[in-house]
């Protein structure tokens, strides 16, 4: 089955769980104190979709968003950017507007994008009303689902969902002239032998 | 979100986030320094920078209203017992001068073909549209068809490079002598402005170049991709042509004779060790050097302009030191010794900011600093005082140059410039049979007294210019200023309405010309600042980046000689979050991922695309194959005379 890789972004106001939501995608596991990111370039899970496997390499946004300074490489090749918000913090639900935006800015055109709202375990003291996120994501055409890392509900669905929207690739064929990433190998090539 | 306070205690501060900056952040903050990086400007990179049109419209606005004086606002308040003030330039010096543009597109679209213009028109492979038969009435079409007469051969090629893979149309294709592009208006650029990036510096990535090394060495080059440069021409009695460089180009080469074929792969094989002979003209022009052997006019242009990339009077030692230095990067990824970074270069200092980012690093931009708090006694920078007035401590303070007062410099040294020119045009500058090539092109001084110019041409598929469009970069040293340095280059190999006879070559849609500060002339020491603040220059005039990488690992070496500069980041397969400690494995806890490291760095690639992986392979092979080939002498030769034969046959 072909491997094809997938970068998905992250976006969301501090503290609205977008990290846990990825802890528990790749590594099934849930913290209290989930510190920053450290040292996580991108996270990656490689899931079956159709004949096809997607291995998502996920972006988390490391200490550059906190201060409104999202590099535009940050998006560069994304193919699909997930906002997310804290159902219990209408605060983090307005700044979405503000995330699609920015990502009509400086994302690539055909980028799929989805909205979770996560802690979804946290009912008694929602402050967003499923209906009204869920129409918004409608009026942008934008997947949506709640989530809830803590309790492992909906996040594999998430991205099966984004997998589901990414349109199966075109051309199997790589074009001649298809840029590429620049890796180890010169040093290897000298022991190929063995 | 309300504004957020910073922390107000780091190990370094960094001001400014251009390449020498960037790469100093991800040194530190990669072995656990805690860094803040600030930039007082609303983008990364600095004059590193590529914008899209419409940002670069913004900025040249910006820098057109240049400075009202600043405001200097007194922090004094804020001193503590034993302390003194050293203000910054809040604005940064005005790095920038003599901006011109010109913009030769029509305003709109020229024909009303409303409803046709949409969004997805636009995207897509559909460049080259069919233009009506109306379109000849404008006059530049007309006086252009008188004009062609002469030159049908390359009429015909053009047209077949154009009108590939459409039906053919006969009306246009004998009617017009460029009939099936339809001219890109101002207004489309803007509309497009998002698919272009546009540099404020050109440079190239050479392939064994320090900055490829330091983006494997470090993993920073996972988020980024390259292409290769295609191609090298040489702009040469008025006309452009390719040079070959690779064994492959050499044989392929239709403008050398057979007799230069086997002279140049005999002296390319030749220079690669340092012989005596070649000893012998230390100190002497690589021009004499190149006569002497004989070469003929072609191959010596071909060597010295476009492939040692040096004037007629650089010394021979020199002119060798860089032919090898091309020779050895080519084949590692192409037939050409340069990469280029997939939306331009303004992505490599993001990249290593990102790479800061990750290990803790703290990122603020539209933020300054104001003033450095020194301590009397030891004569250090104790603290820095933000631009909204909090002072921060931090042990070490790295800032770009511009923001350091010339009273501070020790030396008052005119500051050099360079000559840059930005194009937008609406054809590659010598069609082939692929519209996606990426060319270096040298231009050897058009006139006595006139500098050697570089200029890179992008296509599309770089994703710094909108399909249908072309992006030229000119760069040279400067005389005078950029527009009297580089447009007479520009008027002679592009048609602009000063142009005469340039009837085949593209159209300059829109231009822009700009003086940058050379970099190259600033030297870490040179100034008379507390020994913990450091400063990094601009961009300089060479071609790849060797300039910024030095100085970035000199000022990290200074500060940390210990530590190890920019090691590899783990795997993102590596890392495990850990539900005991609550933190992440970082890569800085043990030897046995470094290891791993070590042993398997290509875990990774592998499960990448495979045909990524294997396209990698195959580069290696031919890789191992061209220098192999240069050092049998031999066999070169036998190539050559198999390679006469099957010409013979050709003919
Ligand atoms: N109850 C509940 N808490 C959650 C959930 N997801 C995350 N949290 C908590 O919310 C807090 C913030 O989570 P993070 O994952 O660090 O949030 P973030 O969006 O990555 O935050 P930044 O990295 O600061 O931008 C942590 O204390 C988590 O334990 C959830 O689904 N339910
Ligand atoms: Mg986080």
């Amino acid at each position: 089955m072909a491997i094809r890789e997938l970068k998905v972004c992250l976006l969301g106001d501090t503290g609205v769980g977008k990290s846990s939501i990825v802890c528990r995608f790749v590594q099934d596991h849930f913290d209290h104190n989930i510190s920053p990111t450290i040292g996580a370039s991108f996270l990656t899970k490689t899931v079956p979709s159709g004949n096809e496997l997607h291995k998502f390499l996920i972006w988390d946004t490391a200490g550059q968003e906190r201060f409104h300074s999202l590099a535009p490489m940050y998006y560069r090749g994304s193919a699909a950017a997930v906002i997310v918000y804290d159902i219990t913090k209408l605060d983090s639900f307005q700044t979405l507007k503000k995330w699609v935006k920015e990502l009509k800015e400086h994302g690539p055109e055909d980028i799929v994008v989805a909205i979770a709202g996560n802690k979804n375990d946290l009912g008694d003291i929602r402050e967003v009303p499923m209906k009204e996120a869920k129409e918004f994501a409608e009026s942008i055409a934008a997947v949506f689902i709640e989530t809830s890392a803590r309790n492992a509900v909906n996040v594999e669905e998430l991205f099966q969902k984004i997998s589901k929207q990414i349109p199966p690739l075109e051309n199997p064929e790589v074009e001649s002239n298809e840029s590429f990433k620049l890796t180890r190998q010169p040093a290897a090539s000298a022991r190929r032998c063995c | 979100m309300a504004a957020e306070e910073l922390p107000s205690e780091f190990d370094v501060v960094i001001l400014g986030t251009g390449l020498a900056e960037s790469v100093v952040a991800a040194a530190f903050s990669r072995v656990g320094q805690r860094v803040l990086h600030l930039d007082r400007r609303s983008y990364y990179a600095g004059n590193w920078a590529s914008f899209t049109f419409n940002a670069l419209l913004t900025w040249i606005q910006e820098h057109h209203e240049e400075s009202q004086p600043e405001e200097v606002q007194d922090w004094s308040s804020l001193l503590e017992e034993g302390e003194e003030l050293i203000y910054l330039s809040t604005r940064g010096s005005s790095s920038i001068t003599n901006l011109q543009v010109f913009c030769y597109a029509s305003e709109e679209d020229e024909e009303e073909e409303a409803p046709n213009t949409t969004e997805e028109d636009q995207g897509g492979d559909d460049e080259v549209k069919e233009t009506p038969e109306t379109e000849s009435a404008d006059s530049n079409e007309e006086e252009k068809k008188q004009k062609a007469g002469g030159t049908p051969a390359e009429e015909e090629e053009e047209q077949a490079s154009q009108t590939e893979g459409e039906e053919p149309t006969t009306s246009a294709g004998q009617s017009q002598s460029e009939p099936t592009r339809k001219k890109i208006s101002f207004a489309q650029l803007v509309k497009e402005g998002r698919r272009f990036n546009i540099d404020l510096v050109s440079k190239l990535m050479y392939s064994r170049g320090s900055l490829v090394d330091l983006l494997i060495k470090s993993n920073v080059s996972r988020y980024a991709e390259f292409k290769n440069v295609t191609r090298i021409l040489t702009y040469r009695d008025g006309k452009v042509e390719q040079v070959p460089c690779s064994r492959a180009d050499v044989f392929a080469s239709r403008q050398l004779s057979v007799v230069e074929k086997r002279k140049l792969m005999r002296f390319l094989t030749s220079c690669v060790e340092e012989t005596e002979e070649q000893r012998a003209y230390n100190g002497r022009p690589y021009l004499e050097f190149l006569c002497d052997q004989k070469l003929g006019d072609n191959l010596q242009h071909f060597l010295l302009h476009s492939i040692a990339m040096v004037t007629e009077d650089t010394p021979t030692e020199e002119g060798l030191a860089s032919t090898r230095h091309f020779l050895r990067c080519l084949g590692r990824y192409g037939n050409t010794p340069f990469l280029f970074p997939v939306y331009g270069l303004g992505e490599i200092p993001q990249c290593f900011c990102r790479m800061c980012a990750v290990f803790g690093g703290i990122y603020c931009l539209r933020h300054s600093v104001s003033c450095l708090l020194l301590d009397k006694d030891t004569n250090r920078c104790k603290a820095v005082i933000d631009s909204r007035g909090q002072r921060i401590s931090c042990s070490h303070f790295v800032v770009e140059d511009g923001f350091i007062g010339a009273d501070w410099k020790r030396e008052a040294t005119p500051t050099r410039y360079l000559s840059r020119a930005v194009l937008i045009t609406d054809s590659s500058i010598l069609p082939s049979d692929s519209d996606q090539q990426v060319s270096m092109v040298t231009v050897p001084p058009i006139a006595a007294g006139c500098p050697a110019v570089k200029m890179v041409e992008l296509c599309p598929s770089t994703m710094t210019c909108m399909p249908g469009t072309y992006l030229v970069h000119l760069t040279c040293q400067s005389a005078g200023s950029a527009y009297q340095d580089l447009s007479p280059v520009v008027t002679r190999m592009f048609r602009t309405p000063e142009s005469h006879d340039q009837e085949s070559s593209p159209t300059v849609l829109w231009c822009l010309y700009f003086n940058m500060a050379d970099g190259s002339g600033l030297e870490g020491e040179g100034h008379d600042l507390p020994n913990n603040v450091f400063l990094c220059s601009g961009p300089d005039a060479g071609l790849g980046h060797e300039h910024a990488v030095r100085q970035a690992q000199a000022i990290f070496q200074k500060i940390l000689p210990e530590e190890e500069f920019c090691p590899p980041a783990p795997n993102p397969e590596d890392i495990v979050y850990d539900g005991d400690n609550n933190s992440p494995s970082t890569p800085g806890d043990g030897e046995t991922l470094e290891g791993e490291e070590e042993e398997t760095p290509e875990g990774e690639e592998k499960v990448e695309g495979e045909e990524k992986e294997e396209k990698v392979e195959g580069e290696v092979a031919k890789e191992e194959k061209v220098e192999g080939e240069v050092e049998k002498e031999e066999k070169v030769e036998g190539e050559v005379e198999k390679e006469e034969q099957s010409l013979q046959t050709e003919e």
